[in-house]
């Protein structure tokens, strides 16, 4: 009798142990890290905006949710409350790319140093297609 | 006969000019929030689209779904990849109109109530909105703002049974547009 009880107290400790450690992991769960992932794709801001605007649904499917490289020349910068994004290729053919904010953080002197016509290369996650924006790229990291 | 010729022609370019400003920002901010005593859901989206026409004052507002961002990562993964399923849905578009806008002076600083109408669409779903809101021109610059409750139900969000008790339907979303008159460069 004794020994079943034993193996059912291993067995409910071990239980609350791996409950404990989901529900721990589960709320404390790290977000995606975009600065190391390697890109799905490497595109000029050109091109880029090319075959997204020449069929929408396929560069959702395509590059959706994906990390993209691109490069391209800076068209416009914009800085809202220290949120800033660098416009690529044309203000009508807009690849917009939003610089993840802890980059911001850390990187002021860099960001500083790109200019309206300079060309950027960046890396982020492209979020869709919008009509006004272009292609959304977020959380991106200057490359070069 | 000359001069009022030149007059009127002077004229008409400065009144098409006033009459085809257009508005715009490209770093708009919608805050979303919910809060249970099992769930918070607390995500900003700082990539939100507008243009308002200063002529009339119809107002488009756009975004992708994708750019919200949350504090739990597993509530981000989840809105992401469940709930507002972007894979079939990416955007969220608004496109409406300042209903009183002939209360607005927008040469004139101040402060403005308004009140925003037209069809909002989220999760393919839309739906007629009129909401409150303030519009405050300062310095030829100008700021919209306003603060509504959206039904999850309404735009047939897709939450698994198993959080369906712990998450509020009604999510707060506010909203920020800091616009720019727009100069064709």
């Amino acid at each position: 009798m004794k020994k079943i009880y034993k193996y059912i107290l291993i067995i409910v400790v071990l239980g609350a142990i791996i409950g404990g450690g989901t529900v721990y992991y589960v709320f404390n769960k790290p977000h995606r890290n975009i600065k190391d992932e390697t890109p799905a794709y490497t595109y000029t801001a050109k091109d880029l905006y090319k075959e997204y605007s020449e069929d929408e649904e396929a560069g959702n499917m395509k590059f959706g949710d994906k990390v993209i490289q691109v490069t391209g020349k800076i068209v416009e910068i914009t800085n809202e409350n220290n949120d800033i994004s660098f416009v690529l290729n044309d203000e009508m053919e807009s690849v917009n790319c939003a610089l993840d904010s802890m980059f911001i953080k850390n990187n002021k002197p860099l960001i500083e140093n790109y200019d309206l016509g300079g060309d950027i290369t960046l890396k982020g996650k492209c979020d869709g297609f919008d009509m006004i924006m272009g292609v959304v790229l977020t959380q991106c990291f200057i490359v070069k | 006969m000359k001069i009022k010729l030149i007059v009127l022609i002077i004229f008409s370019f400065i009144y098409t000019e006033a009459i085809s400003q257009k508005y715009i920002t490209k770093t708009g901010k919608i805050e979303i929030f919910s809060q249970t005593p099992l769930f918070t859901i607390d995500g900003v989206n700082k990539k939100v689209a507008s243009i308002l026409n200063a002529a009339n004052g119809d107002i488009v507002a756009s975004t992708l779904v994708r750019s919200f961002r949350f504090e739990e990562a597993l509530v981000e993964e989840h809105f992401n990849e469940n709930y507002l399923e972007p894979n079939k849905f990416p955007k969220s578009i608004f496109k409406g109109k300042i209903v009183n806008f002939s209360d607005v002076d927008i040469n004139k600083n101040g402060t403005y109530d308004i009140t925003i109408a037209g069809k909002l669409t989220i999760h393919g779903v839309t739906h007629d909105i009129s909401e409150p809101g303030k519009l405050i021109v300062k310095d030829g610059n100008i700021t919209g703002t306003t603060s509504f409750n959206v039904s999850l139900q309404d735009y047939k969000v897709k939450i698994e049974k198993a959080y369906k008790k712990a998450i509020k339907d009604a999510i707060l979303l506010k909203i920020h547009f800091n616009y720019k008159l727009y100069k064709k460069s």
